[in-house]
C-alpha cells in the first residue's frame, strides 16, 4: 500500500483520537504543514538507522567519542 | 569620538573605562534613540527605565560597565517574565534572574530594553509576534529575521551595540544575516543558558551574541561564555565547502558573495579550500525539526491545546496541534541521524578547520509574504533557511554568521562552522574575512529607519 501524503484523512481523525479541536483555520495550517514535513517524514521512515551507532544521551558539546 | 551611540560595544566600553563619556548620558541617550528609532522597527517590546537606572548605579567594574544592551524575550529579567513572543507560551513563567541576565549584571552591562522575537522561537522571518512584527531596518517592509528578530534590528537600526539572543535552529545567524550583523551560535552548553524554560530540556537551544563585528562578538561571547574567547590568528585555514543545495539551490548574488567570501578568507589565511561530503545534511535539517519540535511538547496536553489564548497567531495554534502528530518512530530516528552526523562531522573536522556555505539562500524576504525565489523554485523563507541552519543545532558544534556582501540593499551573510569547542577559531576566521574585504560589510549602516505610519 502506498503512503498517503493527504492530510484530508489522518488529521482529522488524529484530532479526534487527541481529543483536540481545531477551527478551519487551524486545520489549513495543520494541512500546510503536513504537505512540507510529511514527504521527508515518510523518506526518514524509509532509513534503516539502525546500522549507525547510536549515541545514548551525547553530550552535545564534545565531539562523540571515536568508533 | 563619534556619536557615542554609533560605537562598537568594545568603543563604547573603552570609552566609558577611559571616562570619555559619561555611562549615565549614553544611557539617556539610549533611551532616546529607542523612542526616537523603535516605531519604525518595533525591535523593542519593552523599556524599563528606572530598572535600568537601578543597574547602572549597582553595575560592578567589568567588561561592559555602563554600556547598554537588549536581550531577547526569551529570558526572565528579575522584574519581568518572558513572553517568547506569545500570547500563550504553554510553559509557566515568572520573573527571575537567568544565567544570560546574571552574567550581563555581573559583566556591568545596562539592559534597557527586551528584544521582540518570532513567536515561540518558531520561525526564521521574524514576521510573527505578539507584539507585531519586527521589521529590517535596512528596509522596513522586509523580514528581520527569526527567532531573533528585535535583538537583530535594535543592533542593526543602531539602538544598542549589542545584544543577547538564542539560537535552537538557527535564530542567531538568520537574523544576524538578514540585518547585516555578526551572529554567534555557541558550542551547545558553553553559554549561560539557566533560567531559559526549556534550559534542561532542549538539546539544541544556546544563548548567544548578536553584534555589529566579530570583536563585539568576542567581547560580549566572553561574558555569556564566563570566560574570555580569546584571539588567534587564522592561518592556513582549511575550508571545507559542500556541493549540494545549501551551497547551491541558492540565489545567484548570494552565491556570488559567498563564493568571493570564500576565496577572500582563504587568501587571509594562506588556506586551502577543500571539498567535502554530507550525506546525512537532508535527514539532519529534518531530524533538528523533529528534536526540537518534541522537546517542547512537555507541557502540551490536549486540554491546554482545547484552551490556547484566542491572541495567538493561527500560524501558531495550527503548528501546535502539529505536532502532537509527528511519529514517535520519526523522532527515534532522528536521535539516530544525530549521531550518524556527529560521527561524520567528526571525521570532516579531521579534514578541515572550518566548514562554509551562505548562512539563508536569499535576502530577507518581504514581511507580506516571506517567501524566496531560488533555482529550484518558490519556497517559504523557513523551509529553505533550515537547510543550511541545522546541523550545528542538531550536532552541538559552533557557528557564525558574517555579512560578505549586499543585494537589492540587502545584507548577505556566510556561514563559517567549526568543531566542538572551537568556537574562537570562528571569531578568528570572521576577524581575517573582516579584514580582507577592509571590513566593508560590518561597517554599512543602514539608513536611519522610518516609522512608515509617521511617513
Amino acid at each position: 500500500m502506498e503512503a498517503s501524503k493527504g492530510a484530508d484523512d489522518f488529521i482529522p481523525a488524529a484530532l479526534a483520537a487527541f481529543g483536540v479541536e481545531a477551527d478551519e483555520i487551524e486545520l489549513a495550517v495543520m494541512d500546510a504543514a503536513h504537505e512540507i514535513f510529511w514527504p521527508p517524514i515518510l523518506e526518514l521512515l524509509s532509513l534503516d538507522t539502525s546500522v549507525s551507532a547510536s549515541e545514548p544521551a551525547p553530550d552535545l558539546s564534545q565531539a562523540p567519542p571515536r568508533r | 569620538m563619534s556619536e557615542p551611540l554609533d560605537l562598537s560595544l568594545r568603543g563604547q566600553a573603552a570609552a566609558i573605562a577611559a571616562g570619555e563619556i559619561d555611562a549615565s548620558e549614553l544611557l539617556q541617550a539610549t533611551l532616546a534613540r529607542i523612542e526616537e528609532r523603535d516605531p519604525a522597527i518595533n525591535a523593542i517590546v519593552e523599556t524599563f527605565p528606572a530598572r535600568s537606572r537601578e543597574m547602572l548605579v549597582a553595575a560592578p567594574s567589568g567588561p561592559l560597565h555602563g554600556v547598554p544592551v537588549v536581550i531577547k524575550d526569551e529570558w526572565p529579567l528579575p522584574w519581568r517574565a518572558q513572553r517568547f513572543g506569545a500570547a500563550d507560551m504553554l510553559a509557566k513563567t515568572s520573573p527571575g534572574e537567568s544565567g544570560p541576565y546574571r552574567a550581563l549584571r555581573d559583566a556591568g552591562a545596562v539592559i534597557v530594553g527586551v528584544g521582540n522575537m518570532h513567536e515561540l522561537g518558531s520561525g526564521s522571518t521574524g514576521n510573527v509576534s505578539v507584539y507585531g512584527p519586527a521589521r529590517n531596518p535596512w528596509n522596513v517592509e522586509r523580514c528581520p529575521g527569526g527567532s531573533s528578530s528585535g535583538p537583530a534590528a535594535a543592533v542593526a537600526g543602531r539602538l544598542v551595540a549589542g545584544a543577547v539572543g538564542a539560537d535552537g535552529v538557527g535564530s542567531i545567524r538568520y537574523p544576524a544575516t538578514y540585518c547585516g550583523l555578526t551572529g554567534l551560535k555557541p558550542t551547545y552548553g558553553r553559554s549561560a543558558m539557566d533560567g531559559h524554560h526549556m534550559a534542561g530540556v532542549s538539546t539544541t537551544i544556546v544563548s548567544g551574541p548578536l553584534c555589529l563585528d566579530a570583536g563585539d562578538c568576542r567581547l560580549l561571547g566572553s561574558v555569556l561564555y564566563g570566560g574570555e574567547l580569546r584571539a588567534g590568528e587564522a592561518s592556513d585555514l582549511r575550508i571545507g565547502i559542500v556541493e549540494n543545495e545549501v551551497s547551491e539551490d541558492v540565489a545567484p548574488a548570494v552565491r556570488e558573495a559567498c563564493e568571493t567570501a570564500i576565496e577572500e578568507l582563504r587568501q587571509a589565511t594562506g588556506g586551502e579550500v577543500r571539498k567535502v561530503e554530507l550525506p546525512e545534511l537532508s535527514a539532519a535539517t529534518l531530524a533538528t525539526v523533529l528534536i526540537a519540535n518534541s522537546e517542547s511538547l512537555g507541557s502540551v496536553t490536549p486540554e491546554r491545546l482545547n484552551d490556547l489564548d484566542p491572541s495567538l497567531s493561527p500560524l501558531g495554534r495550527g503548528l501546535l496541534k502539529y505536532r502532537l502528530m509527528l511519529p514517535a518512530v520519526a523522532t527515534v530516528k532522528a536521535h539516530q541521524v544525530r549521531a550518524m552526523a556527529r560521527q561524520r562531522l567528526a571525521e570532516v573536522f579531521e579534514e578541515v578547520d572550518l566548514i562554509a556555505w551562505p548562512t539563508v539562500p536569499a535576502v530577507a524576504p518581504p514581511l507580506e509574504a516571506p517567501l524566496v525565489e531560488l533555482p529550484s523554485g518558490t519556497l517559504t523563507a523557513d523551509a529553505a533557511n533550515v537547510r543550511g541552519g541545522a546541523l550545528a543545532n542538531l550536532t552541538g558544534i559552533p557557528a557564525i554568521s558574517v555579512p560578505v556582501g549586499s543585494s537589492e540593499g540587502l545584507p548577505i551573510g556566510l556561514q563559517l562552522q567549526a568543531a566542538w569547542g572551537r568556537d574562537e577559531l570562528l571569531l578568528d576566521a570572521a576577524e581575517a574575512l573582516e579584514g580582507a574585504n577592509g571590513r566593508r560589510w560590518v561597517e554599512a549602516a543602514p539608513p536611519v529607519p522610518v516609522d512608515q505610519a509617521e511617513a
